[in-house]
Order: structure tokens, then sequence, then C-alpha cells
């Protein structure tokens, strides 16, 4: 699937628009991208303010260049990362997912692995660029293909969490009360269009 | 009288401890052995430590006490200590960034296009017709180069190729109306020149370019006459195998393959003298060896490459033993050719070349070893521990005892070659029927191998470089399920660690190691193989040669293999076929039919010291 990202100059937003229930697929091909459910519905931004549509826009472009396709899921009963990430790598016909949480933070996942562990994970959502972005689909994508990339190189910062805790607890507390319990989870088409700022 | 005693092998990397006790009657009980790594450099009192720890384990094994203990046997260690140098010999250098022959990944689109380099910026610009390749910079994003690439093709101009600087060329060929070669991560687009033709070339996937690989492709592109197509066919040599490529013609750019002025080496032998440039490579440098072996010493022509490499060995050695740098002299050289990855002068992609290199391995003879001195030092260690009535004694030289204890081997006769292979030198002995016993020691071994497949894979990790010549591989294809490296699948139960998922792997003892590179499998094992083949091989061969009575290999009968890389997977296997034309049987030794190619110096040195202390004893092939 080739996105059409393609809108004129400024900046983006993103939508999501639901197209049913999320399936399994059946291409060795595909990596699945799992969003949470205040992912570019109640936020519109990561916690560093890096707009969502480029988020996503980076991870699939950085997906798109490795040759491979990708699917984009939400889940709406939980806001669990790892249960994000590992759901989108049960449904992924290579058995390669990725979940992004709507603060920024984010894995990537194999559908063989305990659901606690992870391929990559990039655990301090402040710290993570649109550069880690595409490297996270283009190392997700690597895998899908059997190939063997280089871990994406993340930074590591001793005062991330003091100084950003209390903000990601927050942001945290607000996506979780967005979820609705026994909601299935949907697939997804993103649509982007010029921002209304 | 009834004796406890412990012979004691002090080798590079290990610490090797035999235990018997001697009858009344002179029979020999084997009750213990034992293996610790050697603390310190071998031949100095700091061995002391790796002593006490074996002689105590080997103890403990049989169910004895220190007290219990008469006599400890050390080895006269071989008086050689080898140090390892490399040195690249060529480079290939880019002038006036006149190509691009990295190979990016993903490369997008496909074919040839041929137009004049223009700026991004300057695309609108461009008079319609004009075929042009455009230089986009980094951090125009994807959607912009293809919407501008697409309103200029709109606009009529012939729009040929692309070069990146990011890593978008697929994103870039899939937005576009008409499809045209793109090449991405070209870190350096601002030294490519601008306003010159160029030339780009795609394949296909999992094929190679054809055209700028050719120097008549070149030609037949730019129009060069045949001495101009003399001047680029270095850059068709230079795009070999590529998927991808960028030439550009610039009125004086080239790409130059030089081989560095490396330097020659002085070969002094007892008789005849030798001077062999470093650059003609291993083949030479090693006939020349040999024509004028025995090796007295060897000089490095001062200010160059080669002679700061000998120096490096000579001051590294000195320091190691305790010379004076005068006194250090090498005794032998073993030379390899190996090809090393480096980055490319004047590139304008981080491209790689593999260089030629000529790695060195030098030994030297020590003049004495300090065994004495370290018997002293453990008799007073291990009496402090409670093993009062404890002597120890210099017992024997290493290669005689080597090859006592290689014939209790079962299935081998004189006369009889001992192979030892170790970390820093392999050494050979042979014992002939009348039992007169001969050695060498040559230059080249285990830590030349490891040193070998770290500098050809580029890995910089020398305990990497270890794994990978100890262990067989393997590629983790899914978390249950390794493919080895000889096709086989093995399963496993329990997923594999998210380390090792989708990598080669090391198959070591304690679980797997992934190897964090993008060489494939078969790359790996090649240049595994092939180092050991180019040090163990070659060496197995020379030490035959130079012990063989005669030099003819055909008058050896067995040769056993001892020593820490006799343990190795392959090696054995590698020798025993390259001997095998000689109707040698050659194969891993057993020393007491029970302890592999381990401890043959120790229990040699227990089986020599019963021959000489009970005359009554048959001879048991020992003339200590």
């Amino acid at each position: 699937m080739t996105v059409s990202t393609n809108t004129q100059d400024g900046q983006r937003a993103i939508s999501f628009k639901e197209v049913g229930r999320a399936e399994r697929g059946k291409r060795s091909d595909e990596v699945v991208l799992a969003i949470s459910p205040a992912f570019a519905t109640l936020f519109s931004k990561t916690i560093v303010d890096l707009p969502h549509a480029e988020v996503i826009r980076q991870v699939l472009a950085g997906i798109e260049e490795q040759e491979v396709t990708a699917r984009i899921i939400r889940l709406q009963h939980s806001a669990d990362l790892a249960l994000m990430a590992h759901t989108a790598a049960k449904l992924s016909g290579s058995g390669i997912g990725i979940g992004i949480l709507a603060r920024g933070t984010a894995m990537i996942h194999q559908r063989d692995l305990p659901r606690l562990s992870s391929l990559e994970l990039f655990p301090q959502s402040p710290l993570l660029t649109l550069e880690t972005y595409r490297s996270i689909g283009s190392n997700a994508a690597q895998y899908a293909k059997g190939e063997s990339p280089e871990p994406v190189p993340t930074l590591n910062d001793q005062m991330a969490r003091p100084r950003w805790q209390a903000k990601a607890a927050l942001l945290h507390l607000k996506e979780t009360e967005l979820v609705r319990k026994g909601a299935p989870t949907v697939e997804v088409v993103p649509e982007f269009s010029a921002a209304s700022v | 009288m009834f004796r406890t005693i412990v012979g004691v092998d002090i080798g590079n990397s290990t610490t090797e401890a035999s235990l018997a006790t001697i009858g009344p009657d002179g029979s020999v009980d084997y009750v213990g052995a034992a293996l610790t790594r050697t603390t310190g450099i071998k031949g100095t009192v700091k061995n002391v430590d790796g002593v006490a720890k074996a002689v105590t384990w080997a103890l403990e094994a049989a169910g004895m006490q220190l007290a219990d203990l008469d006599l400890i046997l050390l080895n006269e260690a071989t008086p050689v200590i080898s140090g390892l140098a490399m040195e690249t010999i060529t480079e290939t250098i880019i002038t006036e960034s006149t190509m691009i022959g990295h190979d990016p990944r993903t490369p997008g689109g496909k074919g040839l296009g041929v137009g004049t380099i223009v700026d991004f910026e300057t695309l609108a610009d461009a008079e319609p017709g004009e075929p042009v390749i455009v230089l986009v910079a980094k951090g125009v994003d994807f959607d912009l180069t293809a919407r501008t690439i697409n309103a200029a093709v709109d606009r009529g101009v012939d729009v040929t190729g692309a070069i990146l600087c990011n890593d978008d060329a697929v994103l870039v060929a899939n937005r576009l109306n008409t499809k045209i070669p793109i090449i991405d991560e070209v870190s350096r687009v601002d030294l490519v020149p601008k306003g010159m033709v160029a030339a780009v070339e795609v394949a296909g996937p999992g094929q190679s370019i054809r055209t700028l690989s050719n120097a008549y492709g070149l030609a037949t592109i730019f129009g060069l006459d045949s001495e101009q197509t003399k001047v680029v066919s270095p850059v068709a040599r230079a795009l070999t195998g590529n998927r991808s490529a960028v030439v550009v013609r610039t009125p004086s750019g080239d790409v130059e393959d030089r081989t560095i002025p490396a330097g020659s080496l002085d070969l002094v032998g007892v008789q005849k003298k030798a001077t062999v440039d470093v650059s003609r490579g291993a083949a030479e440098i090693m006939a020349e060896v040999q024509r004028v072996s025995p090796l007295v010493d060897v000089m490095g022509e001062a200010g160059t490459n080669t002679g700061g490499m000998i120096a490096n060995v000579r001051q590294s050695m000195a320091d190691l033993s305790n010379h004076a740098l005068a006194d250090v002299r090498i005794g032998d050289l073993l030379a390899i050719d190996t090809a090393v990855p480096q980055e490319v002068r004047g590139g304008v992609a981080g491209e790689v070349a593999l260089e030629n290199a000529v790695a060195l391995a030098a030994m030297v003879r020590t003049k004495e070893s300090g065994m004495k001195a370290v018997a002293e030092a453990v008799t007073s260690h291990l009496r402090g521990l409670g093993a009062t009535k404890v002597d120890v004694a210099v017992g024997g030289v290493e290669a005689e005892m080597a090859v006592l204890g290689a014939l209790t081997t079962p299935g081998t006769d004189k006369p009889l070659v001992v192979l030892d292979l170790g970390g820093g030198s392999t050494d050979a002995a042979v014992i002939e029927t009348n039992d007169d016993i001969d050695a060498t020691h040559l230059a080249g071994a285990g830590d030349l191998v490891t040193k070998l497949i770290d500098a050809e894979l580029g890995l910089d990790n020398l305990e990497l470089a270890e794994e990978i010549k100890r262990c067989p591989l393997g590629k983790a294809e899914s978390f249950f399920h390794v493919r080895l490296e000889n096709g086989t699948v093995q399963f496993f139960e329990t997923p594999l660690p998210p380390t090792a998922f989708a990598r080669v792997v090391a198959l070591g003892e304690n679980g797997m190691n992934p190897i964090p590179t993008r060489h494939s499998l078969d790359r790996i094992r090649t240049v595994r193989r092939t180092a050991k083949e180019r040090v163990f091989v070659v060496n197995a061969l020379r030490a035959l040669r130079s012990v063989a009575p005669g030099g003819d290999l055909r008058r050896i009968g067995f040769v056993v293999l001892l020593g820490g890389c006799a343990l190795d997977f392959e090696i054995p296997e590698l020798i025993a076929d390259a001997v095998a034309p000689f109707g040698i049987v050659c194969g891993t030794g057993n020393v007491r039919g029970t302890e592999g190619p381990r401890n043959a110096v120790a229990s040699g040195l227990v089986a020599s010291y019963v021959a000489s202390h009970a005359p009554a004893e048959p001879q048991v092939g020992a003339r200590a």
C-alpha cells in the first residue's frame, strides 16, 4: 500500500477511518502498526509535540522504503504498549508488528515472543525523533523480510524520567480514559489533510 | 618408594596438571588432571597462582591433600614468543568525485539514465528537453522531491535519474509518474560536481549493473576515445557487482587503484640473505623465507610501513620478555595475504573497498626462560598453603615432553610428529625410530586466525572474532528454529532470545552469540575457514617439511595434533586433508587414551621422570 501522504506544504493533520474489524493478514511481506485509543483522536501530538501525522508518515515511509506493505490497526480496549505491539504482531502476516502510544512510546514486536518481551523497545518517548520513527518502520520491515538490521540507535537520558514523568503520567491517564472494555480491535486507514492550524 | 607427583605444563594460555602416584615397583598410576588459565605471561613468577590452582584442583579430583604431594615437575617452556602486525598495501582513491559506487540497500526505480547534474533547487529553471539528473540534499522531504520532479517532467524537462542524500529512493520512485533510476544514501552529496554529465544505473533486485561496470559501456555513454577508455577502466572495475552506481564525467577525474609503497623486509638467514618487497604479497615473502631459512633475524626498511610494523613487533616482544631491544631476534616469519574493508579516499557515499593487506606473524627466540624462578616461587607458595614436603623441579624441555605424552595416544608409533597448535606459535617435534627428538617453532597460530577474521569482517572486536573462530554458525530464522551452516535445521522448545532473532549466531557451548554485522552466514563461514587454512594448513606443511627426515613428508608415519586449536571443530580435518596425499596418519591426539589433545606435556613430564628414576622399568621411550 502506497499511502498518499501528499498534502501540499505546511503541517499535515491525520485522521483514521475505520474499515472494519482487524483480521489476521495473509501476506508475509507486511508489517502491522497498532495505535492506541487516543492516537490522533484526543491527542494530535506526542509528548514532545511531534505531530501524529508526521510520526505515522515516517513509520510508513520507513516500511515503504524497504518495499514492504503496512496495515494499521487501532486497539480500543487497552493502551498497554506490549499488548498493542503483540496484537499487531499476531495479526501481521510476517509476524512483525509495531505499537505506538499517543505520547510516542514505541515497540517492535514479534508474534512468537512472550508478550512482555520485544524485538526493540523505545521506552523514552521524549527522546524519539522523526528520524527514529523512520528507522523503526525501516527496521520492522527488514525483520519482516528476514534480514538482520542493526537495532535503531536511541538516546538514553537520565534526566528524562524526572523531567517528563509527570507529563507522561497525565497523558497516560487521559489515554486510558478512552479505553472501552470489550471494544474490538479495528483496522483503520490513515487520511492526511492540511492542518487547520 | 611410594611417591605422589604432578607434572605441570605452563602454556601461553592454559596451565595443565597431571597427577600420578608411583608405586614402590615403579608403576605409574595417573589419578587426576586439571586445567586452568595461565596467570601472567608464560615463564614469569606470575604463573604461580595458575600453577597452584591447577595442582590443587588435580589433587581435589583425586581426593588427596596438598600435604600428600611430594614433587611438582615444571616444563622448560619453549623459549619463543610471537607477535602480530597487519598493514594494507593497496588503496583506492577517487579523485574529483567521479563515481559513487556504494551499494545502498534500497535503490529506487530501474534502468540507466544519462544527463547533466543539476541541483534540486535549480530544477525549476531547467530548460525543457534537456536531459538532467537531479541532486537532492539532505532534509528534503520525499513528497516534495517527487512532486518537484513530476512538475519538471510535466514541463517537458527530461529528468533521467536522481541522486538522493536521504534513504528515500523507493519512496520517491513510488511517487513518480515516470520511472527513473534513483540512488540514495549518498552521504556527501555536496561533493558531487554539478553541471557535469553523469550516468545513473540501477539494476533489478538480485542483479548487478551492466553498463557502468563495463569500460565500453562507459565509452559509449560518454563518447570516449580509446585513450580515455583506458583511463576510465578502473572506474568500471570498481563498480563490478554493485546493484546501483553513478559515474560522473569530469575533466580529470579518476579512480586510482594504487599500491602503497609498503617497504621491504630484509631476511637474514644463517647462510643467505634476501630482500623482499612486502607489496609483492605473501607468496613471494614466504618463498624467500623458505629459501634463506633458518632465519636469524628480520629487518624492516626504515621509514616505511613495514619498518614500523617490524619495530612494533620487536618492541612488544622486548617488553614481554624483558630483553633489550637489540637482543630480540626474529626467528620465524609467517606472511599471509588478506583483504581488509577500508573506506575509499575521496568517496562521497562512504564507499568501502576491499584492500589488499599483508598480515605478519613473527616469532622471537628468548634468551632463557624464567622457569627456575617460577619453580622457586611455586615451592614457597605451595609450602605456605600446606604442602609441607613438596619439591619443585624443572622436568624437561617442552617439545620432548609433548612427544612422550603424545606417544601415549592409542594407535601411534614412531616415527611420530607432534604438531602443537597453540595460540601464539605452531610447534612441531619429531621422534624418530631411534628415539632422536627434534623440534621446530613456527610463527602464526590461533591468535593470527582471530586477527584475520577480525580484520576481514571489519569487526574491530577480537572477542567476537574469537567466538566466530571457535564455534559453528547458524542463522536464527524464527524464534523456534535455527538453520545451521550445513543446511540442516535445529528446532527449540522455548523461544530464542530476542537479540538472536534474524541474526547469524555463533553456536557456543553457553548458548548463542548473535554476530552484529550485515555479513551473510556464507561469507562469515568462508572467511573463518580460509583464515584457518592460510594459517594452520600452511604452518602444518611448513613444520612437517622442516622436521621430516630428509625433508620428505612421506617418511613421517604419524602426526598427532595437540594444543588448544586441536580441539577446534574443523582445524584437524583441514590439516588431515592437506597431509593425506603424503600417506600420513593424522588426527587429534588422545593422551593416555582419556585426555584428548590436552595434558600431553604434563603427562610427558611424569613419564620422563619415572623413566629416568626407575631404571629397572623398561624404557618408555624417554631419553631424559
